[in-house]
């Protein structure tokens, strides 16, 4: 579900006014924030982590193309998109973990009322 | 005329690439910066996010203002867009960077809480060791106590027994010590009175008529008498005195208690205790029998010896 509709003429206006170096240094952060983000957000942040290796994947393509400034904003936005991705995930396990910790923690001080009584 | 219409889309055509960079944003482009402000806002609000997720905010800072910038610019508005989604993107980023913070404090909190209860787990059981040992104690020290008691008892029953046994046996060793006394005194021709066993002694066969001196053969009528008192140290005896009604009350006193004395200093000479020995005389009183015949009279003419039930 990309936000960004690029269309023709834009992508013409884009690149009349932008330079056109290869974003090396934005793709290579999209992939890593990308690989990052996939173990524990495909579990935890499917739809984020989804959106993330889409824009990767049109980025890898416009790059083949030699769409630079194209392959610049969609690498950028993936890397951000992976990075809320793994965000979402780790607060979702986090939540869990503090969750259960203080389960664990109930549990004990029952058990420790029963046994005490 | 004909060609106007075409000429003028060449015409904007033309001019959209002169302007180049210069156009105004789209309705998606102000959408998306309307949605990059109000994440930034939530964020920046937060005091956690300004405490533990800075630099993500101040990223997201930095692209919206580059997309509030370009907007102003008349930069194409794709870059705003772009530039505006990165912020929401990285303020979203922020917001739950604050969020796992807080988790985390949470579950170091449990686990202070944890070691907490771990520690009052340890405390109670201590406790209720201590008590579960004071419990045996006190058992133990009842127990011991119940038993000491139980011994106790026995103890007592037991001396209590004893006791019966002995004073079984003493009473048995009385009886039969009574038994040969009687059967001794029954030998020295004792009568049991309501005075103690009561030996009558004949006149005759001790004095002369009118005489208080015992007459030489008397001494054989006293033999059984001492060796009974030899044999019974603890015993001690009254002899008494006794006359007819014939004659004067006061020479039949004086008589009897002479006939009394002497029997008593026969006994002395022998070897009795003096102190043993009470001797006394009534004259005519206490008959034993009429003085109106000679039978009753001799009868009456008599020595009483008494012998102290103990």
């Amino acid at each position: 579900m990309t936000r960004i509709t690029l269309i023709p003429l834009a992508a013409l206006a884009l690149a009349a006014c932008a330079t056109t170096d290869p974003p090396e240094r934005e793709m290579g952060a999209a992939r890593a924030m990308v690989s990052q983000a996939r173990p524990i957000a495909e579990k935890d942040a499917p739809q984020e982590l989804a959106e993330a290796q889409l824009k990767l994947g049109r980025a890898e393509a416009a790059m083949q193309r030699k769409h630079y400034e194209h392959a610049r904003i969609l690498a950028q936005q993936a890397e951000a998109d992976a990075k809320l991705a793994w965000t979402v995930a780790e607060n979702a396990r986090m939540q869990r973990t503090a969750n259960e910790v203080q389960d664990a923690n109930r549990v004990l001080r029952e058990e420790m009322e029963r046994k005490s009584q | 005329m004909k060609f106007q219409p075409r000429l003028t889309i060449i015409a904007a055509l033309l001019g959209a690439a002169v302007a180049g960079c210069a156009s105004w944003p789209s309705p998606e482009a102000n959408q998306q910066l309307e949605r990059a402000r109000a994440a930034y806002r939530n964020a920046a609000a937060d005091p956690a996010v300004q405490q533990h997720a800075q630099a993500e905010l101040q990223s997201a800072s930095g692209a919206l203002h580059d997309a509030e910038r370009m907007a102003q610019e008349g930069k194409p508005t794709e870059l705003v867009q772009h530039n505006a989604y990165l912020a929401e993107q990285r303020a979203q980023t922020a917001m739950r960077t604050a969020e796992i913070r807080r988790s985390e404090a949470r579950i170091a909190a449990a686990g202070e809480q944890r070691r907490q209860i771990q520690l009052e787990a340890r405390e109670r059981e201590t406790i209720a060791a201590r008590q579960r040992e004071a419990a045996a104690r006190e058992q133990a020290r009842k127990a011991e106590e119940g038993r000491r008691e139980a011994e106790a008892r026995a103890a007592l029953l037991e001396n209590e027994r004893l006791e019966k046994d002995r004073q079984a046996s003493a009473s048995a060793g009385l009886t039969a010590e009574v038994k040969r006394l009687e059967s001794e005194l029954a030998d020295l021709r004792a009568k049991e009175t309501s005075r103690g066993w009561v030996l009558t002694l004949k006149n005759e066969l001790l004095f002369d008529t009118g005489g208080s001196e015992l007459k030489p053969g008397a001494e054989r009528a006293l033999d059984n008498l001492v060796q009974f008192l030899e044999k019974h140290r603890d015993r001690s005896i009254a002899i008494e005195g006794f006359t007819d009604s014939t004659g004067s009350k006061e020479q039949n006193q004086l008589l009897s208690e002479k006939r009394a004395w002497a029997v008593k200093a026969a006994l002395v000479k022998r070897g009795i205790a003096s102190n043993r020995i009470d001797a006394r005389g009534y004259g005519p009183a206490f008959p034993v029998a009429s003085n109106d015949n000679a039978a009753g009279r001799q009868l009456n003419r008599r020595v009483e010896i008494v012998i102290d039930p103990s």
